[in-house]
């Protein structure tokens, strides 16, 4: 668990370097599929000591996981708004808000949110984002405005058809979730 | 579920806490885009137009008081754009032939404005001029040369360029109104015709009535 924590802090550090920060920040495709998962990433990484050291608080405050996993989904929906991810281009508050949010309000949580949603909760949130997904790569494709001051609309296009794939693959996991049967494979 | 008591007290935290964070960060669930946001803010400011001086396509020099007393319709392009600018220009001039015609040239002039000086000189501004059948009076074709003083008006106006590394510039697009006193009064939908027409007829209407 310490070690954990401290590759998800080593992480988190290497991610807040200037230099490393502004080149995934310079294409709007890593800015969104990159930087902002491994900031989650990162803060899950963190997370196991915590939730060992306190275990008392999380099950009292997050028993079932549904908080948890709601203000996981809560904060990763707002971070896909096209005006956020403009913000935290322009303004500095919103960049460290952006630092701030993503590893210790959704990475935290889903560590420890996850494990106890139940097989068909887990499922329900993957369903709402494969919609979701499918719904934030259509209006990238297809509006037609350019809907990031901060971005090329050719980068705007690559987001979109980067949501679809990761919404296709969110499908096919669906898909495999529901027809197979892993205990017959055991 | 719902057997908990202190998970729900926390469940209700988080999708207030949700609540909160989504209006803030949308202006009230007004702005979801940058621009809106830019656009709300800069009507609520309305910020002066920076002293500027201006090399139009007939290769005059004059500074932005050389308008005083008259509205100004204002529009941002570089003529070596072959996506929106044209489209811009094209919608400009239809907000041009809108107008009751005893304003055009007395009461407010329209202003193309490159951001592009490097290769928008006059001889090019001059024949973009010429596509878009503008007279070069009433309706002017002008590059700013000093890059600072450029740079200030982008600002202020809250224009991004962003060059591409291929000459080319992904650039916002709007119609700009800027009354008497040189305060952006609009921005408006570069897409609506008509509405900005009607838009600018009233307001015009409304101070020729004044005097």
């Amino acid at each position: 668990m310490m070690t954990q924590f401290i590759y998800g802090l080593l992480f988190y550090i290497f991610l807040m370097l200037p230099p490393v920060a502004n080149l995934v920040e310079s294409i709007m495709i890593t800015h969104m599929h990159m930087q902002m998962p491994m900031l989650v990433v990162s803060g899950f990484l963190m997370a196991g000591i915590f939730l060992k050291r306190f275990p008392r608080f999380f099950e009292k405050w997050n028993s079932n996981g549904i908080p948890g996993i709601t203000l996981f989904m809560i904060v990763i929906i707002y971070w896909t708004i096209p005006r956020t991810m403009d913000e935290a281009l322009t303004y500095q508050a919103i960049e460290a808000w952006k630092f701030i949010s993503l590893p210790f309000l959704a990475g935290f949580p889903l560590r420890d949110s996850w494990k106890k949603l139940t097989k068909a909760g887990k499922n329900l949130i993957i369903i709402i984002f494969t919609v979701k997904y499918f719904g934030m790569g259509a209006l990238y494709i297809w509006s037609e405005d350019q809907l990031c001051n901060n971005y090329l609309v050719i980068d705007q296009l690559t987001l979109g058809w980067g949501f679809i794939t990761t919404a296709i693959c969110l499908v096919i996991y669906l898909v495999y979730a529901f027809t197979v049967d892993p205990t017959k494979y055991e | 579920m719902f057997k908990n008591r202190h998970t729900n007290i926390s469940l209700l935290v988080v999708i207030l806490f949700g609540c909160v964070l989504f209006y803030i960060g949308t202006d009230g669930f007004k702005a979801f885009t940058e621009e809106t946001a830019r656009v709300n803010k800069l009507v609520d400011e309305q910020p002066e137009f920076p002293n500027v001086t201006l090399e139009d396509s007939k290769g005059r020099t004059y500074s932005i008081s050389e308008f005083e007393d008259k509205y100004l319709f204002i529009t941002f392009l570089y003529t070596s754009c072959n996506t929106v600018c044209p489209q811009l220009e094209y919608n400009m001039a239809q907000v041009y032939d809108l107008l009751p015609k005893k304003y055009i040239g007395e009461d407010i002039v329209f202003l193309s404005i490159s951001f592009d000086p490097e290769r928008d000189d006059p001889s090019t501004l001059e024949r973009y001029r010429k596509a878009f059948k503008s007279d070069g009076e009433t309706w002017r074709m002008a590059r700013i040369k000093d890059q600072n003083e450029l740079d200030s008006l982008l600002e202020k106006f809250g224009v991004i360029v962003i060059p591409d590394g291929r000459g080319n510039f992904t650039h916002n697009s709007a119609f700009y109104l800027v009354d008497k006193n040189r305060r952006l009064i609009d921005v408006m939908d570069f897409t609506e015709n008509e509405m900005a027409a009607d838009k600018v007829t009233s307001i015009l209407e409304k101070e020729v009535g004044q005097q």
